[in-house]
């Protein structure tokens, strides 16, 4: 596959963005000890203040600067959606490419529970199994990863499969190259761009999800996250103290989703050259 | 239909094996320690027996089988009532709120994704295109605080929580205004969480069948640009958001979880949000064998549909 991640991105507005506001919570997330004025979990008496030169967003109810909570639940957000999107990534790749190489009962058997898993609504499970195992973020990640995988082992190895009957690894096989060879020296690398995708596709859903558990109070509480600030502040909701407090978190929340979006649009025509005409538009 | 059946099977797997991989007493992990206390031992001894719960994992792998296929789901020691029973009383309302929604955001997301993807790359195209994908980035829940912060809250139009007034006892016509003024903000956020995924499928699909030759040949016939774009164009891209739509229905019903616990909307979702916390597992069981059950019949009946309207499917093996 011949596709420049780079072109597509000088060529697209949204993909510029998208990437923009990316490095931006990026960057918030990784100086967040040095941007932050004060400890994220350190309470005070000074509880539903307004925003002042001391406490930029105020202060939650019980006295933590909501600031300092802000960026540091972006850590959170992107630390577990890295985790989903490396661990659901790898499983898409070794799942689809092995498929498509291996075929037979073992490919057949295979995708019949991939498309169990697609149809499945997995945060109604992910919501059963975390009421029985008292869930670190380690753990929701790997388990939202575990639901995440399906929908990417698909494409890959539809890709595999036309892919794997071209000259270069027919070549690659009369030299004696097993299929885990074929798998790491061709195939890999020639479905990157595609992986790419897929790994932009899962990390936004491991943001997603891991804020949406984290409102309806699964995990650790004391974890700053997005979701536990506007699952707090969502109880308050009848105080005004919502627009210093809750907002912030979920625009926060919300414009990182859009980002990866963004990135994600731009390349889609990676997947369906079809739409290629208009996306440079 | 085989992949049904394993998606089933995966759901009553995980129910069956996740309270058994506790430790202690069976019934205490299937339960919860507050459950037990709250039990008769009549009803103890009762549930030991239907499920099996002193003989060996195949036995009680059969007996739950058995049970679930007889619609016993358990007994919810919160409600006092089967869990069958507790999950039929709230299903209406989730229903309720589902299906507006679905309809809503399907139609709207449709007729948008057929507008745009006909003026693709224009001015109408491009700024609708940017306002729904950043719509889709925004959760459902966040939306829904944002709806009741503003109209509830703020200006006072919408009830803040539950899907009737209670002890009004209003009939009849008012009744029904009730009802209406109830839902509106709940299926508002739901729609607006699902109605980008929609609009985006749609509009790419035009896009794409834009191209094909028989959308050149009615050109060629001299049709009207009217008649091109909503008989020829449109009823095509239309067919990717029909097969999508069960797994949407998936994800919406995902969506009213979280949008019933923004809004204390009495269905499903609420009902699943108080048993989380207080932890009482067999209605979380029941509700996700429910849902599970729902949507994989929603989906079974939507491949049966899409034969129907697509008849190049029939023709494909």
């Amino acid at each position: 596959m011949h596709i420049s991640l780079r072109g597509e991105f000088c060529k697209n507005r949204f993909g510029q963005v998208g990437l923009v506001i990316l490095t931006g919570i990026t960057v918030l997330a990784l100086l967040a000890p040095v941007i932050a004025p004060a400890d994220p979990h350190r309470q005070t008496r000074r509880s539903f203040e307004p925003p002042s030169a001391l406490y930029i967003l105020g202060t939650n109810h019980v006295g933590q600067d909501n600031w300092s909570r802000l960026v540091h639940g972006a850590r959170t957000s992107l630390l577990v959606g890295f985790l989903v999107a490396c661990a659901a990534t790898l499983m898409s790749v070794l799942l689809g490419v092995s498929c498509a190489l291996k075929g037979g009962l073992y490919d057949s058997i295979l995708m019949r529970f991939v498309d169990a898993l697609i149809i499945i609504p997995a945060i109604i499970i992910l919501l059963l199994i975390f009421a029985y195992l008292k869930p670190n973020i380690y753990l929701i990640a790997m388990s939202i990863a575990l639901f995440s995988w399906a929908g990417g082992a698909r494409i890959l190895r539809a890709q595999t499969l036309s892919l794997k009957e071209r000259a270069h690894i027919w070549a690659a096989r009369s030299f004696g190259g097993n299929n885990w060879y074929v798998m790491r020296r061709h195939i890999v690398p020639d479905l990157s761009p595609i992986i790419a995708v897929e790994f932009i596709h899962a990390f936004r859903r491991g943001v997603f999800v891991e804020a949406g558990l984290a409102f309806l109070g699964i995990g650790d509480v004391t974890t700053v996250s997005w979701g536990v600030i506007m699952r707090n502040a969502a109880e308050y909701s009848y105080m005004n103290a919502w627009s210093w407090w809750l907002l912030p978190a979920g625009l926060a929340l919300s414009i990182t989703i859009i980002s990866f979006t963004f990135i994600a649009h731009t390349l889609e025509p990676i997947m369906e050259p079809r739409l290629r005409e208009e996306a440079s538009a | 239909m085989p992949t049904y059946s394993v998606a089933f099977f995966i759901i009553l797997g995980i129910n069956f094996v996740l309270p058994r991989m506790m430790p202690g007493d069976p019934l205490m992990a299937i339960y919860g320690e507050e459950a037990l206390v709250a039990m008769t031992p009549e009803l103890k001894a009762f549930l030991l027996r239907s499920f099996a719960l002193d003989k060996p994992l195949w036995q009680q792998f059969l007996a739950y089988l058995y049970q679930i296929a007889h619609g016993n789901l358990g007994f919810s020691y919160y409600y006092n009532a089967p869990t069958l029973e507790v999950i039929f009383g709230r299903l209406p309302w989730s229903m309720l709120l589902v299906g507006c929604a679905l309809i809503l955001s399907t139609t709207l997301g449709v007729f948008l994704g057929i507008a745009s993807g006909w003026r693709r790359g224009q001015g109408l195209d491009r700024s609708m295109l940017s306002a729904f994908m950043a719509l889709s980035g925004f959760p459902g829940f966040f939306i829904g605080i944002i709806l009741l912060l503003l109209f509830g809250v703020s200006l006072k139009l919408f009830p803040l929580s539950g899907a009737l007034t209670p002890y009004s006892g209003l009939s009849g016509l008012p009744l029904l205004l009730d009802v209406i003024m109830h839902l509106a903000l709940p299926v508002s956020a739901l729609t607006l969480g699902s109605l980008a995924a929609n609009y985006l499928l749609t509009r790419n699909t035009m896009v794409t069948v834009l191209k094909e030759p028989y959308v050149f040949s009615a050109r060629a016939k001299g049709l009207t640009e009217r008649t091109i774009c909503h008989r020829h164009a449109g009823r095509n891209a239309l067919l990717p958001v029909v097969t999508r739509t069960g797994i949407w229905l998936g994800r919406i019903i995902t969506g009213t979880l979280f949008i019933e616990v923004v809004f204390s909307y009495p269905g499903l979702g609420w009902l699943m949000y108080q048993a989380l916390l207080s932890r009482d597992y067999v209605v979380l069981q029941g509700i996700l064998i429910l849902v599970a059950l729902l949507v994989l019949l929603a989906n079974f009946c939507i491949d049966l549909l899409y034969v129907r309207i697509d008849p190049r499917i029939q023709n494909a093996h």
